[in-house]
């Protein structure tokens, strides 16, 4: 049956997705719900919750302020938040609440803003679909919003797009950093990750832009083509213990790589051979290689994984696959299993 | 930048519950989901959140019928070994909006119950906000999926929205797991305990003083390890609610099942724990000689106070206590409570007011308020009482004091005293 789990736990949505994004960039964050999704938020898919401080709280709608469409009690919250912390920008981030009785997110942007007297963007999630859109349209809704004129470009610089707890399995950027560094590269800055709304504001400056998840690739189209940068896609940088590990792989016929597009690149460029990716994520035209593939649902998953001799992935996601008999290697994915590569 | 909101006792009593500030009320402000939160601000988060609690009834299985988002904690119910007994029905945007998946549902429960290698005792429906704005007719349902099945299918429901409202997601679950419960002959020396889906602490005195009125068996849902157990609840003569968040399923059993029920409060202050158990013995026609247990935890308390009484305290709400009885308690006791972080409610304002007059300069705070973010200790706090407060100075010692099985009556004041004992002389050590 479609959409149906039975092994698999749901794999991080998309106003997590949005959350990842938002996190560090110094706003105020709403999540327009009654408080299980802030929940499902800051109890689970942010690890960082529990390392650095964010001003990201729930709305708190009750029954009657979604059934009456109260969003003025919403911007008056806002506004009182807004009061006390003094943010320089303020995000909505949607949930299936505001899905369900259609709410006006334009509107409630313009509301927000005149009543805050700071920026607001909105992302227009509804929790049923995956992470990486709702980074997709974060990323996007923060480079319309803030980046705005053409800086000198800086030679050396490069900034990363994509790169979140849930995408990279890491809690801080330095591994990235280090990884883009030795590159060539003298300054690296990943948006939003160890960094804050001034890069995103500045983004302009940078001599080339990596995106190293899916997520960020509509972002790094839309910064192509306002600001004519130099972007390109780019594996996702793995630990250098994993690196080891998996160039000790001996070879094992059939070799399936799930999780996120740019990670199972960047294991393709390290083992070597014809393996192919397969992602319940974002498939990318630009990102993907001849044979990899989209995975629906958990039933698409063990048709598809058939055959494999060997699988790289979560191993989270073993459970689902009873009938394989061939060699698992673990490769954590924090939008999997909720399991960061240091923990 | 605003510091973190707070009220002294004497302020916050003499402006009445009428007038308490916005900052303490969850309604007027957006909410803070601190960690120090995590394990009670969400319906489905951590501890006994709705998805866990609707597998209290043995052998049941639950389909989660909502939005990816709403069941992604839920692999944290994998590590206490759930992850058998979980299954979800995705929802996607478009039904949501037109509520389609209604018709999918008995044919998922058919699925859940064709690749278990067993009949489950029940299936648990869970569904989520979108199916309280749809208005979704839950029983009707399940119905539905029970003609399918053959097994018998019960909703819960976990409507965060409706969380002030009169049947709020914990309490609503509560009748949920013992809905299944059917008439039976009443024992009349039998009594359940409602409360937890953890039980009462072996030690508790609670049990020792039900039996020497009389009652032989004394039963809770927890302590249920197969259907049949769960079965012989209705066969009680009356329960015992010890939550009152248990009060609507109590509610429903007395109109069900004819059991009625009789309703205590947890509480630490030894006199008042002495006289609702007079009470009690009246209510069920017999003397309580609680004597023993009684000058047991006075003993305690003085021990404690006597070695370490001249000492500060914070208290927080993710405790097995209400933070307000507690600080009450404690300062009657002669513990200085600088710092409370507490929801105020208007049952739990009549222990504020008694706080005003021992100490009145103790300051109250909401966990969940926005400027919580900008917390800096100010006051002069020795010990952290509760997860909370261990959260906002983890440099202090901390009795979390926050198990699953429940403390009750003279047994929980001697339980809090030793874990504070504990904490401190840990902290002496280093």
């Amino acid at each position: 049956m479609k959409k149906f789990l039975r092994y698999i736990s749901p794999l991080a949505p998309d106003d997590s997705g949005a959350c990842s994004v938002l996190y560090e960039l110094g706003g105020i964050t709403v999540i327009c719900d009654a408080g299980g999704c802030a929940g499902n938020v800051c109890g689970f898919d942010e690890p960082r919750w529990f390392t650095k401080k964010s001003a990201l709280f729930s709305a708190g709608l009750r029954d009657m302020d979604a059934i009456l469409g109260r969003d003025d009690r919403l911007v008056a919250k806002l506004a009182l938040a807004q009061q006390q912390l003094e943010r320089d920008f303020t995000a909505i981030v949607g949930t299936p609440v505001p899905a369900v009785i259609a709410t006006d997110y334009k509107a409630l942007e313009r509301m927000a803003e005149k009543k805050t007297g700071v920026p607001c963007i909105t992302v227009a999630t509804d929790g049923t679909k995956l992470y990486d859109k709702g980074e997709e349209e974060a990323y996007l809704k923060l480079f319309k919003k803030f980046a705005e004129e053409k800086l000198p470009t800086e030679k050396g610089t490069a900034a990363v797009i994509g790169a979140t707890p849930l995408d990279t399995g890491y809690i801080t950027a330095e591994r990235i950093v280090s990884a883009i560094k030795a590159e060539g590269y003298e300054e690296v800055k990943c948006i939003g990750f160890d960094s804050g709304l001034d890069e995103v504001k500045r983004i302009s400056r940078f001599e080339k832009i990596f995106m190293i998840s899916p997520a960020g690739i509509r972002a790094g189209k839309y910064l192509e083509e306002k600001f004519s940068l130099d972007v390109e896609v780019h594996g996702c940088p793995l630990p250098e213990e994993y690196i080891e590990k998996l160039k000790a792989l001996e070879p094992k016929g059939r070799t399936l790589i799930v999780h996120q597009q740019m990670a199972a690149n960047a294991v393709r460029d390290i083992i070597g051979g014809d393996a192919v990716c397969g992602t319940f994520f974002m498939l990318d035209s630009k990102a993907a290689r001849e044979g990899d593939f989209h995975i629906a649902d958990e039933e698409d998953f063990a048709e598809k994984a058939k055959g494999f001799d060997l699988i790289i992935g979560d191993i989270s996601l073993k459970r689902a696959l009873p009938e394989h008999k061939g060699d698992w290697f673990d490769l954590p994915h924090f939008a999997v299993s909720g399991r960061t590569f240091t923990k | 930048m605003t510091e973190a909101f707070y009220i002294t006792a004497a302020d916050l009593a003499e402006r009445g519950f009428e007038n308490t500030p916005d900052e303490l009320m969850s309604h007027r402000h957006m909410i803070y989901s601190s960690p120090a939160t995590l394990d009670f601000n969400s319906p489905g988060a951590k501890g006994f959140g709705v998805k866990r609690a609707g597998l209290a009834i043995p052998g049941s299985v639950m389909l989660l019928v909502a939005p990816g988002c709403c069941g992604r904690n839920t692999a944290l119910l994998n590590e206490l070994g759930y992850n058998e007994r979980f299954f979800y029905l995705l929802l996607d945007d478009t039904d949501i909006v037109t509520g389609r998946h209604l018709t999918k549902i008995p044919k998922a429960c058919k699925e859940v119950c064709e690749s278990l290698d067993y009949t489950p005792t029940a299936v648990m429906i869970c569904i989520t906000c979108v199916d309280a704005l749809l208005g979704t007719d839950m029983e009707r349902v399940c119905r539905k999926c029970e003609d399918e099945t053959g097994v018998e299918t019960v909703p819960a429901y976990m409507y965060a929205l409706t969380r002030e409202k009169r049947l709020p997601p914990m309490a609503g679950v509560r009748k949920s797991v013992y809905s299944l419960l059917k008439p039976q002959k009443r024992i009349s020396n039998e009594c359940n305990i409602l409360g937890y889906f953890s039980h009462v602490h072996d030690d508790s005195e609670l049990y020792d003083l039900l039996h020497s009125a009389g009652i032989k068996k004394v039963r809770e849902l927890a302590r249920c390890s197969t259907i049949e157990e769960y079965h012989e609840l209705s066969r009680a003569n009356f329960n015992l609610v010890i939550n009152a968040e248990a009060r609507y399923a109590a509610q429903d059993m007395e109109k069900r099942l004819g059991i009625p029920f009789i309703e205590l409060t947890r509480m630490y202050r030894l006199d008042k724990i002495r006289n609702q158990y007079r009470l009690l013995g009246q209510a069920l026609g017999a003397e309580f000689d609680d004597e023993k247990y009684y000058d047991s935890a006075k003993a305690v308390v003085e021990k404690f106070i006597a070695e370490h009484g001249n000492i500060s305290a914070a208290v927080g709400e993710c405790v097995n206590a209400d933070s307000f009885e507690l600080a009450l308690a404690l300062t009657e006791y002669g513990i200085k409570v600088s710092e409370i972080y507490g929801t105020v409610g208007e049952r739990n304002f009549v222990f504020i007011k008694k706080l005003a007059q021992i100490s009145p300069d103790t300051r109250i705070f909401s966990n969940l308020s926005p400027t919580m973010l900008n917390y800096e200790r100010k006051t002069d706090i020795d010990v952290a009482i509760g997860v909370d407060a261990g959260y906002y100075h983890p440099d202090l010692p901390c009795a979390q004091f926050n198990t699953e099985e429940q403390p009750f009556g003279y047994e929980g004041v001697e339980r809090l005293m030793e874990e504070l004992d504990e904490a401190l002389k840990k902290e002496e050590k280093k």
